[in-house]
């Protein structure tokens, strides 16, 4: 069988890289990763794999790159995303939409041009969930997007709605939309949730601490890409679709953080709950410290929110559409990412 | 019998008090026994039932008229293996063949069973099988078909496990054994159930075509039987609990029961419980494929009744030293709420579960898993009932042309308006128009009504300016 083409922008990230792991381990694919960085010291590279160095802000070194790799598919998994409080401030806006609105439609442009038969583009659970007021209970792709308050979410709606618009019979695209991904050497999630051990800031429940919320482990979510490049070459069913990828297991994001704090040996010495209410005018209070002082608190009304929000959805269509099954579960990916991220800081 | 214990008790819970007096007073069944056209040896029947069963005789009484009779007959035949398997009196090879040959045996004229030991509580059903035979070859074929295949699958299972003397002395082995038991004492007769409803035309025939739902019906109340019994059967010398489970908390089983192993103890309820919490989304989809009241009835108080259960024993180490109940208000509360609609029971599932949830401890080994299993219930039940409206789509249409359809389409809702405005307004005018048109035909002086009213209004605002005057002249003189 001759192998097909395909080409994974921001192929040595965190999540690129794993799609590009997935993809060789898949068999009959024949991998470009484009990246404006090289492989990072310790992530697998692979023999067979082509490392290109390209930016996606520059549409004449995409299109030179694409026209070398002439891939059948295209996975578009580049973003950039503000961490820390900085999520829930507008500065930086432009930053962020230049590389996730503008990246994106170079890639779409260079994607067409090239002759790429589809493209599978990584768009995010929070073109939802970025309203940051709403609860959402067991949510499905039907539920409307538009209506996110960040930017993070504002700059992945458009972007997302820039693929989706340019899905045609001869250039078919599709959108997943994957939770907050972790897994091992995750730049975000765990580092961010451990880091409140040292701060003694484990034992503090926000709100009532049952609120579900949905996570996806790394390799499930490129998993999902690689049924998505598959989906697109063979029926065609995904294209012109948004898809939400999850662990499927949606779980208390309190238990979620108890569960990842005990893997490095933590549980905390007692429980202190502060409701909701409480907790958002603590948020005030510290976001005008902050501002008065120059420097950021931990507490803020988008922590407290996304500490105490309802957010999970329905994997059903990826199960329909793609035939997803997120193969890795909850526990073993826990167990697996905190192994590696113990291994990380170990080291150091 | 009141005690003064629980007179304390209901003084505290009135809502428990008021849910049993609801129960008793308030709940009608759905359909009602005809006592009265019974014969003799079927009333026996209904005797047995009440005698052997404390939870299922109320329900099964309550059930469809044509299911009535079949399921009491299913469910003494099934009792009736049962207290054979149980009695440790009668010799193995003795026990074994009449196991094997139970299918065969219900449809012997006159057959009955006196070598029970004298201990055996149920052992008065056997003695007088003949009634359940008699009344067993008198229901409709199909239905014996079923109640037979049953009796034959379940009688051989119980054999096995009979001539099995490792489960004899050791227990069960394997999580896998441990279901493949309760496979054979409860998803057989979830199966059983199924079937007969199904026969009946009272249950989705869709229902066969998922068997690990009514395994899971099953499986799901025997578990929970199994995890409350621990203490009883510890001291009837039976282990229900899997090996594999209960030895990677402590060595000996009976190690569970020493106080200063209390904790280990609690870890291996909670692996156990969430062996059976995993079933529980399966019950509540299973539930949603039934389609007469009486049946929903007969199945999801059991199922309710299950999931209370569960959470009086998660985290609780009373169930090492007694047996642990539901208090008899909640139970009558379930039943309130399990007799009405699957909403309802997904309420219950929910509130119990949430329950579970807030008691899961981080310490214990399975806390992830359970927590997990939580989530799980909870998203089926949102799946089913969604408990939030999806938002209203308030973003700019995707294409030119969409965005021209919601322009169209707000115009045409303005011009809406404007037409029922016009319609309102003209329709005042001509009712207004023919008031004042008949008034006038039968006589109505308008030219005089018309200058009274002018030279009152004149009048009016001739005072009002009279006043103003007065006013200012008043403040003239006190400035004197």
């Amino acid at each position: 069988m001759e192998s097909l083409k395909v080409l994974v922008t921001g192929g040595t990230g965190f999540l690129g890289s794993e799609i590009v792991k997935a993809l060789v381990q898949a068999k009959n694919y024949e991998v470009t990763a484009v990246d404006i960085n090289p492989p990072a010291l310790g992530t697998s590279t692979f023999a067979d794999v082509r490392y290109v160095r390209a930016n996606i802000l520059h549409p004449e070194e995409l299109a030179k790159v694409f026209k070398e790799a002439k891939p059948a598919i295209v996975i578009h998994a580049v973003g950039v995303y503000p961490l820390g409080l900085a999520r829930y401030s507008p500065k930086g806006k432009e930053a962020v939409f230049a590389v996730n609105v503008e990246g994106t439609k170079n890639v779409i442009e260079a994607a067409k041009d090239c002759g790429a038969t589809g493209l599978v583009y990584t768009s995010s659970i929070t073109v939802l969930v970025d309203e940051i007021d709403a609860d959402f209970a067991n949510a499905d792709e039907t539920w409307p997007t538009g209506r996110a308050k960040l930017v993070y979410g504002q700059s992945k709606t458009i972007a997302e709605n820039l693929v989706l618009a340019a899905n045609t019979t001869d250039f078919l695209t599709c959108s997943l939309r994957p939770a907050t991904i972790f897994g091992p050497g995750d730049p975000a999630c765990i580092p961010t949730i451990h880091s409140c051990i040292a701060k003694m800031e484990s034992p503090i429940i926000l709100g009532t601490g049952t609120n579900l919320c949905d996570f996806a482990y790394v390799s499930n979510v490129a998993d999902a890409h690689v049924l998505a490049v598959r989906n697109l070459l063979n029926s065609g069913t995904a294209a012109g679709e948004a898809i939400f990828i999850t662990n499927g297991e949606p779980i208390a994001v309190r238990d979620f953080c108890l569960a990842l704090w005990k893997e490095f040996g933590h549980i905390p010495p007692f429980q202190l709950r502060i409701p909701e209410g409480l907790a958002w005018w603590l948020g005030v209070i510290v976001e005008g410290v902050g501002w008065a002082v120059g420097k950021q608190g931990t507490l803020s009304r988008g922590v407290v929110r996304d500490g105490t929000a309802v957010r999970y959805v329905s994997i059903a269509k990826a199960r329909r559409l793609l035939g997803y099954k997120p193969r890795v579960g909850m526990t073993e990916a826990l167990e697996i990412s905190c192994a590696h991220y113990k291994r990380q800081i170990g080291g150091r | 019998m009141v005690s003064p214990l629980s007179l304390l008790y209901y003084t505290v819970h009135p809502q428990e008090l008021r849910s049993i007096i609801q129960w008793k007073v308030w709940h009608n069944p759905v359909h009602e026994r005809n006592e009265r056209e019974e014969p003799e040896s079927l009333k026996r029947c209904f005797f047995f039932l009440d005698m052997t069963s404390r939870s299922f005789s109320a329900v099964i009484k309550e059930l469809h008229p044509e299911l009535l009779v079949p399921v009491c007959l299913f469910y003494l035949i099934l009792r009736g293996l049962d207290t054979i398997e149980d009695d440790m009196t009668i010799p193995l090879e003795k026990k074994e063949p009449i196991l094997r040959d139970f299918d065969n045996i219900i449809e012997k004229d006159g057959w009955t069973f006196n070598d029970n030991g004298p201990n055996e509580k149920d052992r008065q059903l056997l003695v007088e099988f003949n009634v359940v035979v008699e009344h067993f070859k008198k229901i409709k074929p199909a239905y014996q078909v079923i109640i037979k295949d049953i009796t034959k699958r379940m009688g051989n299972g119980m054999a096995d496990y009979c001539n099995n003397a490792e489960f004899n002395v050791n227990g069960v082995d394997t999580v896998a054994d441990y279901e493949l038991y309760c496979h054979y004492v409860a998803g057989l007769v979830g199966e059983g159930c199924t079937r007969l409803f199904v026969e009946a035309g009272l249950a989705n025939p869709a229902l066969l075509k998922r068997p690990e739902l009514m395994e899971s019906m099953g499986q799901f109340l025997q578990q929970v039987n199994i995890i409350r019994d621990i203490k009883e059967d510890l001291d009837d010398k039976r282990r229900f609990w899997p090996k594999e489970i209960w030895s990677k908390h402590v060595t000996n089983f009976e190690d569970l029961f020493k106080p200063e192993n209390k904790q280990l103890a609690l870890d291996c309820s909670s692996e156990m419980i969430l062996t059976a919490l995993t079933r529980a989304d399966d019950c509540l989809y299973y539930l949603a494929g039934l389609k007469e009241q009486s049946v929903f009835n007969f199945c999801a108080i059991p199922q309710s009744m299950a999931v209370a259960t569960l959470d009086v024993c998660f985290q609780n180490h009373d169930i090492f030293k007694k047996n642990v109940k539901i208090t008899k208000g909640a139970a009558c509360q379930l039943m309130v709420e399990s007799t009405q609609n699957l909403r309802l029971v997904c309420d219950v599932f929910k509130k119990y579960v949430r329950s579970i949830h807030q008691k899961n401890n981080p310490h214990d080994p399975n806390f992830l898993k359970i927590s997990i299993a939580c989530g799980k219930v909870e998203q089926f039940i949102e799946s089913i009932f969604p408990s939030q409206e999806k938002p209203k789509d308030l973003k700019s249409p995707a294409t030119a042309e969409a965005a021209e359809k919601v322009k169209l389409e707000k115009q045409e809702s303005r011009w809406d308006m404007i037409y029922m405005g016009l319609a309102v307004a003209i329709t005042l005018l001509i009712i207004t128009g023919s008031m004042l048109f008949v008034a006038w035909m039968a006589g109505a002086r308008f030219d005089i009504a018309f200058t009274q009213a002018k030279s009152e209004l004149g009048a009016l605002f001739g005072s009002v300016q009279g006043g103003i005057e007065d006013v200012s002249d008043a403040s003239g003189h006190s400035e004197l």
